[in-house]
Formats: C-alpha cells, sequence, structure tokens
C-alpha cells in the first residue's frame, strides 16, 4: 500500500457580494463519496437568510425532498452569535443531512469570516508588535466576546491585558 | 459582476500510516488563516493518540499560543455521540476555533475512510453499513487505549477565568429603593439545567440574596423549573425564587414567562408564540447580540431597518440591558424597542454567581409570586436598571 491515500475530501467556500443589498456563500463538497453544493443568499445588513439551495450529484444514499424541505427551514435565520445552534437545531436529528447542514454551517461562517477580513485588513504590520498587540487588544474591548474565546485571547496573554471584562456592562450602561 | 469577498479552501486525505494507525491530514487556506494537522488514530479505538499541528499565516501575535492547547485532543475517541461537542468546547474555545474545524474534518475523513475495504486497516471499530451514518453512533464502543475521559478531564482542571468578579457590596440607587415596588434579575442561568452555566441554583439565590435583589427568574436554556422546586428553593432561601426559561427559535432567543409548555428543541418564533398560550409573556433576550461586531456603519444597519424584523411580531417586551453584549447592541436594542413602543427589560444573563445582578428589572408593584410576575409584566410598568453599579473588589 506505501502511502496511497485511501480517502480524500476537498471543500471550497466562496462569498460574493452580489449587490449593495445582498450576499452570496457556497460551498462545493467533494470526496471520495460526495459530490455536492449548498448555496446561501444573505440580505444586508441584519445578514438575514433569504435563500438556501443544493444540488447534490453524488452520495452514499438518496437524498429526497425532504433535505430540501430541511434547508429551508434555516430561512430567516440571521447570520450571527448562536447561529450555529439554531442551524443545528433546525436539522434536527436528521444524520442522513448530517454533512449537507455542515455546508450550511460552512457558508455561514465564511459570510462572517469575509467582514472579519475586512476589519482585520486594518491591523498593524506584524512586525510592529506594540501596534499590533494595541490594535488587538482594542478589538477584543469593542467585541468583548473574543475574550477567552481563544488561547490568543486568553487571559494571561498580553492581547487581552488590562481588559477587565466583568466591568463592561455596568460601564457601558 | 458579483466580488469575490471571501475564499476558504480545505483539503483533507487520509492514509494507512501502519497496521494500527491511520493517518489523516488536513489543510485550511483562506483569505485570512493558513494552517495544517496531522492527525493519528488508532484504529484499534480509534481514538486521536497524537496530533501536530502548524501555522502558515495568522492574524494575531499570540496565535502560536494554540499549537500547545490542540493536544487537549489527545485521547479522545472520534466515535463517541459527542465528540464534535467535546472538540468545539476544549479546542474551539481553549486552543482555535480553525484548528477545531479542521481537526473534526480530519477526524469525520478518519471515520468515512475506516467504512473503505482497506486490507492492511483493521476495521473493529468501523460501523456495519455506510447506507446509515448514524450507525456510526450505535456502534458498540471499543476499548480503548487512552483514558476516554482525557478531554473533559482538561475542561475540569481548566483554571476558572481570571476575570470572575469578586463579591460587590454596592447596589441598586437609592432612588429607585425610595420608589417602592421590587427589583428583579429577570436572566439567569443554573448548572446543571444549563450546562453553559457554572453557577448551582443554591449559590445564585445566595448572591442575590445578599447584593439586595428582591427575587429572581430562573431562565435555563429550555428547562422549566417546576412549581414546587420554585417554591421549595424559595422557601429554604427565605427569597422570592421564580421560573421561565429561555428557549431559542429561528429568530433568536427568548424568555419566557407564564407557559405550561415544554419546548425541549428549537422552534420558530411563530410556533413559540402559538403553543405557549395566550397567558405566556415574551422577551426578545439579547436581540441585537453580535449584530455589531462589525460596526453599525460597515453594514449600514438602522434602528429603522432592524424594527422590521419579524422577530418584534411576536414578541411583549424587549430586553435592552444584557449582561452579556456590548453597550452599543444594549444601546440599539433600547433605541429598536422605543421606536416599537414596547416595553424593555433588564437581565444579568447570569451564568457565575459574580454576573448576578449587573442588571435587573424595577417593577412598581410588589411581586410575591408567578401570578403577580405576569401581572406586573403585561401592566407594562417595568424598566430596566442597571443594579450592580461601579464593580469594586470586595
Amino acid at each position: 500500500m506505501g502511502h496511497l491515500l485511501i480517502f480524500s475530501r476537498n471543500r471550497s467556500t466562496v462569498v460574493e457580494r452580489i449587490s449593495s443589498e445582498c450576499m452570496k456563500s457556497s460551498c462545493v463538497l467533494r470526496d471520495t463519496f460526495i459530490d455536492a453544493l449548498v448555496e446561501v443568499t444573505v440580505e444586508l445588513p441584519d445578514l438575514e437568510i433569504t435563500q438556501v439551495n443544493h444540488q447534490v450529484r453524488r452520495w452514499k444514499h438518496p437524498v429526497g425532498p425532504e433535505a430540501e424541505e430541511m434547508l429551508q427551514h434555516a430561512i430567516g435565520v440571521r447570520i450571527g452569535p448562536g447561529m450555529l445552534k439554531i442551524i443545528q437545531g433546525l436539522g434536527g436529528n436528521q444524520q442522513r443531512f448530517r454533512e449537507l447542514f455542515f455546508m450550511l454551517e460552512e457558508c455561514c461562517q465564511a459570510i462572517i469570516l469575509s467582514f472579519t477580513k475586512e476589519v482585520l485588513v486594518q491591523s498593524p504590520r506584524p512586525t510592529d508588535a506594540d501596534a499590533s498587540r494595541a490594535f488587538y487588544n482594542e478589538m477584543v474591548r469593542e467585541n468583548i466576546r473574543l475574550y477567552n474565546r481563544c488561547a490568543a485571547f486568553a487571559p494571561g496573554s498580553p492581547l487581552v491585558e488590562g481588559i477587565d471584562i466583568e466591568g463592561n456592562g455596568a460601564e457601558n450602561s | 459582476m458579483p466580488d469575490v469577498t471571501f475564499i476558504r479552501n480545505k483539503i483533507v486525505t487520509v492514509e494507512v500510516h501502519n497496521e494500527k494507525t491511520l493517518l489523516a491530514r488536513g489543510l485550511l487556506a483562506d483569505d485570512i488563516y493558513g494552517l495544517e494537522i496531522k492527525v493519528y488514530i488508532d484504529t484499534t479505538g480509534m481514538t486521536i493518540h497524537a496530533l501536530e499541528g502548524q501555522w502558515n499565516r495568522w492574524t494575531t501575535p499570540e496565535c502560536h499560543r494554540a499549537i500547545e492547547e490542540l493536544h487537549r485532543a489527545v485521547g479522545a475517541c472520534i466515535l463517541d455521540s459527542d465528540f464534535s461537542q467535546k472538540i468545539k468546547k476544549t479546542v474551539g474555545r481553549l486552543s482555535c476555533r480553525h484548528f477545531a474545524n479542521l481537526l473534526l474534518e480530519c477526524c469525520d475523513s478518519a471515520r468515512e475512510a475506516a467504512e473503505l475495504p482497506i486490507k492492511p486497516l483493521e476495521k473493529t471499530a468501523a460501523p456495519a453499513s455506510a447506507e446509515s451514518p448514524a450507525a456510526h453512533a450505535a456502534a458498540p464502543q471499543p476499548d480503548r487505549r487512552l483514558n476516554p475521559e482525557t478531554v473533559e478531564a482538561s475542561v475540569a482542571s481548566t483554571p476558572a477565568p481570571e476575570h470572575s468578579r469578586p463579591p460587590k457590596t454596592q447596589n441598586a440607587p437609592a432612588t429607585l429603593r425610595e420608589a417602592g415596588g421590587c427589583i428583579l434579575d429577570l436572566h439567569l442561568h443554573s448548572y446543571p439545567a444549563s450546562p453553559c452555566s457554572s453557577a448551582s441554583v443554591d449559590d445564585l439565590i445566595r448572591e442575590a440574596k445578599r447584593i439586595g435583589l428582591d427575587g429572581i427568574c430562573l431562565t435555563d436554556h429550555h428547562h422549566r423549573w417546576d412549581r414546587d422546586s420554585l417554591a421549595r428553593l424559595s422557601k429554604t432561601h427565605d427569597f422570592l425564587v421564580l421560573g421561565g426559561n429561555e428557549v431559542t427559535t429561528d429568530q433568536g432567543d427568548i424568555l419566557v414567562f407564564g407557559a405550561e409548555k415544554d419546548f425541549p428543541g428549537i422552534v420558530t418564533i411563530q410556533e413559540l408564540r402559538e403553543q405557549a398560550g395566550p397567558e405566556a409573556f415574551l422577551i426578545a433576550a439579547h436581540p441585537f447580540r453580535g449584530f455589531l461586531t462589525f460596526g453599525i456603519g460597515r453594514l449600514g444597519l438602522t434602528p429603522e431597518k432592524a424594527m422590521q424584523r419579524t422577530l418584534f411580531r411576536y414578541v411583549d417586551a424587549v430586553e435592552v440591558l444584557n449582561g452579556k453584549v456590548t453597550e452599543k447592541e444594549n444601546a440599539f436594542s433600547r433605541k429598536v424597542a422605543d421606536a416599537l413602543h414596547l416595553p424593555a427589560t433588564g437581565g444579568s444573563d447570569a451564568h457565575e454567581v459574580s454576573e448576578v445582578g449587573l442588571y435587573a428589572t424595577h417593577f412598581e408593584a410588589a411581586i410575591q409570586n408567578e401570578a403577580e410576575l405576569l401581572a406586573a409584566l403585561r401592566s407594562g410598568r417595568f424598566q430596566p436598571v442597571v443594579f450592580r453599579v461601579n464593580p469594586s473588589p470586595a
């Protein structure tokens, strides 16, 4: 056998700005068993899902109209914190469509990351360590949910130095 | 011609590393991140027995900290029904969610690969049929070389966040007290009813009593406290403890008071309104949490546009002071509630004892029981208040 592959998977997700009020995010999955596409249309500015389409070219088992019906439950969901819980909840225990719902999640995550990218474009060059730390410290202050959400923003990291997360609510009112 | 604003590519491959081990390699490359991972999976138990991570491109100067934390996944069995949740909870929160995402992709691919008829691969843990992925969860669990509790234990042993607020003594402004009525924290989560909370119900009540609240409402996620339990808690602590719950809908989270029905799963906002019954009082909880992450200007969201959301056609009030969102998001909620002429509430959304009473709701009437709470809510004679002001060390 040597090091021949026994399984491979390619997943590509692309976000497009269709107009000032509309974005589209598509996820294509191709692996040893599956070849499918899920596409989500989102209305701005509140990032509400207005359309979900899918195509299944190859699957491990037949995917009938039920999949289409399940995916349509996501229409009206707003992309933002808590969306994964909602999407997974709407998918219920439909293990057969697990991969389709994961593709839907990928589409939604990519929409968020496209906005994150816009913010990160403004970050200082990594060589300027002080400015870089100050930039991310301010970013956490502005988006306090980032605090303790990953190793980089965990307590003890220089990026969150001096941030009093608990005081946030009271100070801000 | 539409503009492409973001692209992400993920490639995962699985190979037979040796007779007892699969090697899954994952590569994630998008406009922001570049990372790679190697996952060694013991095929006799389908557990992760080693992994390596590497950053190719990252965003912050501290992202490198994530690599060490990746090892929290070692020992986890990829066939466990809660494997994905464990990885998101440990690797995702303590290391990096992008690594967690790629790790899950690698493990899912390895699981798929285990279904293939590859001779050198021992298939003791593979499900019987590729036609029924659900069989993964139902398959008998094999012996594991590593302790399956490793991941859970690593969470339990993680020190409490350093930001835990010390006890404070300052209570509501005197003017509120002089106005009479009562002050209740309408939004709290207790453990274990809400797995995301770290506060026991007894500790929450003791703290609420200590800081001078007149009562609390336990609003655990998809969990309704029965009246007998609430009465027992009130009696034991000599303190008003009422119940509600927080239900997730397709339009976000809703605080529900006065419903006779449980809502164990996610429902649409219309279903919630219909099924909760005419007596129920629904409050939109933190309705703009995360809405303003990228700034109002960036997305162009205005209160006028936001008030058109379907959500507001079905709720009786809006939570405009919530302890888990930013100043801007609370202020935005206030503007929308005012524009819609919907009454406004406040609640801490406490998940830790130290968060109880950050915000609360001042009712003009005295409240002693659930019926009086519902009557007070329907009267609209209440307002959100900052309760734990000027936090300072004990």
